[in-house]
This record gives structure tokens, sequence and C-alpha cells, in this order.
């Protein structure tokens, strides 16, 4: 067991930032991916378990703080040098001497980046930069904190690839959070799924996909035709351009597959999309309690 | 398959073991050093106050209060205004420089950054301790190349350069401890700029390096500047700069005042922003 969260509660004035009733659990290895609209209490938790917010309850775990590897939304440097400078004095090293982060340097093309300032990077090189040395200080436990917030799509997919193709061998546990759906379901294998400061769900994604969405889904685009042509299957909770269908085994599938296949719909197959999995699931957890209160 | 499962087993320890050395808590040393002394040389507020100023400002006093006094008064004069100007590049490096930089860094969240790192507070401290002190002697060096080639100072004991040496080092450490609290206590580069320079200007005021000796201050103020080392550099070291006997005790009863409140600041500071995990 790597960590263990009993009875967390975060508060930020009389405001309760984070309430967490039900033990959960980090095992190590594991990549947990943490998910939540904005104010849903994300940061606060990575805060938490990094020491860095007053909380009651308890986290149990035998890491201590400074062995926990952090990228937090805001990453901060000195501008007086260039970053190599900072680099070499973080991991107390020489680059020229350290084949392991010259190898790390080179696969994220950030040589030619190290003599310069850190305000004079660009947002993906900033991002990289701290990458770069937190891969390296290889700690138990590493948190992402929206790496990729503010980056464009196309820097935003690359540092991903990169990112998954680093730790597809490794045995590091991550807890990564993120609005992009899709970054986790490249990453990480149990989703933490947080709203309003609650937990909302917590477990392995195909297990939390097949509670809240069944066996595999079919998207659509959210249109007249559309509509009329899957009249009698499941519907989902989902944006409200698009039409999400839950199929419970293969009969089903096929039977809408041959629907949509020849009525010439176009559609997206899933049995791991974290979104319309999420958006169920809150949809769910709000309808479980309001019935619990009348 | 248990030794299949065996194998797994120690191999997690070895990956344990390997990964809990590369996160041990970083401590101070010769990298963290040059990196302050590279973050120094970066802050133009340090060279400008801490080499150019007493420089200059030694220079200008020499000059116009230096011509007005009687021949046989001119050499303790000079030396009086020479150990006046030797606080300021303490002051100035250790405190309003130091405090300058430092108050930025913290606006931004660096510190915060580099603990995330694994690095202490006390590691993080330490070394820059180390690396303005660094920076210091070369200011000093400057400072006294400069008096010898400049101004006609009488050459003074051994022992009392060491005392003064010794005396504007401490000092030093104490305004960097208490400008490195006030940092951290205020968050913020202009609350924390407009303390340090306000609590300079008074310090200087108080004593006797703005042309008022602490004598002409009122009895409430005097006392004031009795807690004050920089107060004892100024007034009374010239009486023992060629030589002679000086009672210490209110001296040293100063620095450990001084000390106490610098030290009472800085486990202040640091109890607020400890990391804990219960």
């Amino acid at each position: 067991m790597l960590l263990t969260i009993k009875q967390l509660q975060v508060k930020y004035g009389k405001q309760t930032a984070l309430q967490i009733n039900s033990p959960i659990s980090f095992e190590k290895g594991e990549r947990i991916g943490v998910i939540g609209a904005n104010g849903a209490g994300k940061t606060t938790l990575v805060k938490a378990i990094l020491g860095l917010t007053a909380y009651e309850g308890r986290i149990v775990t035998e890491l201590k703080p400074e062995q926990m590897a952090a990228h937090m939304q805001n990453n901060a440097y000195v501008t007086t040098m260039p970053v190599k400078r900072i680099m070499e004095m973080i991991l107390d090293t020489k680059i020229k001497e350290n084949k392991e982060l010259q190898e790390l340097i080179a696969f994220f093309e950030f040589e030619g980046c190290l003599s310069k300032r850190y305000n004079a990077l660009s947002g993906g090189q900033k991002q990289k930069f701290t990458i770069i040395m937190i891969m390296m200080q290889k700690a138990e436990l590493t948190f992402y904190d929206e790496v990729t917030s503010g980056l464009d799509f196309e820097t935003r997919q690359k540092l991903m690839e990169k990112m998954v193709e680093w730790y597809r061998d490794k045995e590091e546990s991550l807890i990564i959070v993120s609005h992009y759906y899709e970054e986790l379901e490249q990453l990480a294998d149990k989703i933490l799924l947080l709203d309003q400061g609650k937990v909302v769900a917590f477990g392995r994604t195909e297990e939390l996909f097949k509670t809240y969405c069944g066996n595999a889904i079919f998207i659509l685009d959210n249109n007249q035709v559309n509509g009329g042509l899957t009249k009698g299957f499941r519907t989902l909770k989902s944006p409200n351009h698009l039409i999400a269908l839950s199929c419970r085994d293969r009969e089903e599938e096929r039977e809408l597959l041959s629907i949509l296949m020849d009525n010439n719909v176009n559609f997206k197959r899933s049995n791991s999309d974290i979104e319309i999995m999420s958006i169920n699931a809150r949809e769910q957890f709000y309808a479980k309690h309001e019935k619990e209160k009348n | 398959m248990r030794s299949m499962r065996k194998r797994k087993i120690k191999n997690d320890a070895e990956n344990s073991v390997e990964m809990g050395k590369k996160m041990k808590q970083k401590k101070c040393n010769m990298n963290m050093v040059l990196y302050e002394l590279r973050n120094i040389n970066g802050n133009f507020m340090t060279h400008f106050f801490g080499i150019v100023f007493p420089n200059m400002m030694t220079m200008i006093f020499s000059r116009t209060i230096g011509a007005q006094v009687p021949e046989a008064a001119r050499d303790n004069v000079i030396v009086s205004i020479m150990l006046s100007m030797s606080l300021v590049i303490p002051m100035s490096i250790m405190f309003i420089g130091y405090g300058a930089l430092y108050s930025q860094e913290v606006e931004r969240e660096v510190p915060l950054r580099m603990r995330l790192f694994g690095f202490h507070e006390r590691s993080l401290l330490m070394a820059k301790i180390i690396a303005h002190m660094i920076f210091m002697t070369i200011a000093f060096a400057i400072y006294a190349v400069f008096q010898v080639f400049t101004m006609d100072i009488p050459k003074p004991a051994v022992s009392s350069v060491i005392c003064l040496l010794v005396s504007l080092y401490l000092i030093g450490i104490i305004l960097l401890v208490i400008a490195h609290s006030l940092a951290n206590i205020f968050r913020k580069f202009g609350v924390t700029f407009g303390i340090t320079m306000a609590v300079y200007f008074t310090l200087m005021m108080l004593t006797g390096m703005m042309g008022i000796s602490t004598e002409q201050l009122p009895q409430a103020l005097q006392k004031v500047a009795a807690t004050l080392p920089m107060t004892y550099v100024s007034n009374d070291f010239a009486d023992f700069w060629t030589g002679g006997s000086y009672n210490f005790m209110p001296f040293i009863q100063s620095f450990i005042f001084f000390g106490a409140v610098s030290g009472i600041l800085l486990m202040y500071a640091q109890y607020r922003d400890r990391r804990v995990i219960k």
C-alpha cells in the first residue's frame, strides 16, 4: 500500500474544499487519474498529500514529503541564469557527465533550450523543463497537476506522447490531474472523479466504465435522424451535441452497428470513454443523494 | 510460479531502494552555493547598494565632513566614517539586496518549487548565507582596496580588523535571516521591500550612520540603539582602531538580543511554512 486517505477534510475559511469520507487507497505502481470540474478539489487533494495545506483526517503513508515529486500548475524558477545551471543544481549533477540526463533531454528535444533563461522559454518548453527534472527524481510517487494546461493542441499531444512513452515500462506511481479526458485514457489505469469537493467515483477505469456505461458505447451526432434511428436503445447522459448509446452485450452492439452502417451514420465506439463515464457517474451520484434526502 | 513471484518482490525491493536513493532530502552542497552566487550576480540592487554605494558614500562623507574638522581630529573622524560605511555593506547585501531578491522568489513560489524537489528550508537558507558571505567578502575586499588607495586611513591593529570583520559577518548573517523571515511571512515583494527599506533607514539613523551620532538622539531612542550591534561598530570601534582596550560586554549583549529577534522570526516563518502529512 502506497497511501491511504481516511476521513479527509480541507477547509478554506468556512468553505469545505474537499471532503473524503470513505477510505481511498493507492497501491504501489498505480496510475491514478484525478478529474473534475474547476473547484472540484483536485489541486487541494494534491496539496494535502504533499503536506502543503492544512487538513483534518489522516493520510497514511510511509513516504516523506520530499520522497514525492510534483509538477504543480505553477512552476517558477529564477531568471538570473540559464536553465542549464538551475537543472544542474536541482539534480546535483553536470549534464555533460550524466548520460541518463542527456538521454532524457534528447528524448524531450530540449537541448536547444538549455542556454536560455526560464522567462525566455515557451509554455511547452517550460513544462518540459520541469518534467525532465521530475522524471530524473524517480520518486515513488509523482504528481502531475494539469501538466498540459495552457498549451496548444499540437504541443499538448506531443508532450503526452512523450510522457506515455517514458512511463510505459516504469514502475513509478503517478497521480495525474487533468481536464483532458483523452490524456487520462492514455496514462491512467484508475480514475478518481471529484465534484464540489466530494468523491463521485473511484476505481479501475474499465470497472467504472462498465458500472456507468455498460459494455460499450456508441457516440454519434445529436440530430433528429440519428435520434429516430436509435430509438429503443439505452441512451446515456452526454454533451448536448452528441448522442451516447449504451450496449450491454455483443448482441445489442451488433444490432446497433448494423442500423448505423445501413444508414451510413458516422459514429465512434468506445469501451473506455472517460468523459461519458464521468458525466453519468456524476448524474447517478447526485440522483442517489437526492433519493437519500427524500 | 513461486520463484517468479519471489523475483518480482526482489525487483520491487531493488527498485524501491533505487528510488529511495534518488529521493533523499537534499543537503547544502557546492552546487547550491554556486547557484546562489549566480543568482546574486544577476541582482543589480546587491551590486549597487553593496559595492558602489558604500564606496561612494565614504568618499563623499570623508571629503565633506573631513574638511570641516581640525587636523588633529581628522584621522579619528575618517576612521569613524570608514567604519560606519563598512556597515552599509552587510546591511545592503544581506538585508536590502537579499530581501529584494528573495521576496521576488517567494512571490513567484520559487522556494516552494525547490522544496518540492526535495530541498529542505535549512539547506536552502544555508546555501544562501554562504553565497552571500562570499559576495560580502568580495565587497569588503573592494572596499578595503578603495580605502587604501583613496583615503588616508591610519594603520589598524590586527585584532581590531579581526574584530570588525567578525562583527560585520555576524551582523550580515543576522540581517539575512531577518530579511528571509520577513519575505516568507509577507510573501509579497512590495511589502517586504517596503519594510526592509524602512528598517534599513531606521537602523542607519539609530546607529549613527546618517550623520547624527547616537548621543544626539532622545533617551528612548538611545536605549533602542543600544540593542543594535551596529551602534557599537559605528560609534566605538574608531576608539580602538589602532589598538587599546574596550569593554565588549554591551556589544555582545546586543548581538544576543539581535540574534534572538532573528531566530524568533525565522522559527515563526518556518512554522507557518511547515509541510505536515499526518
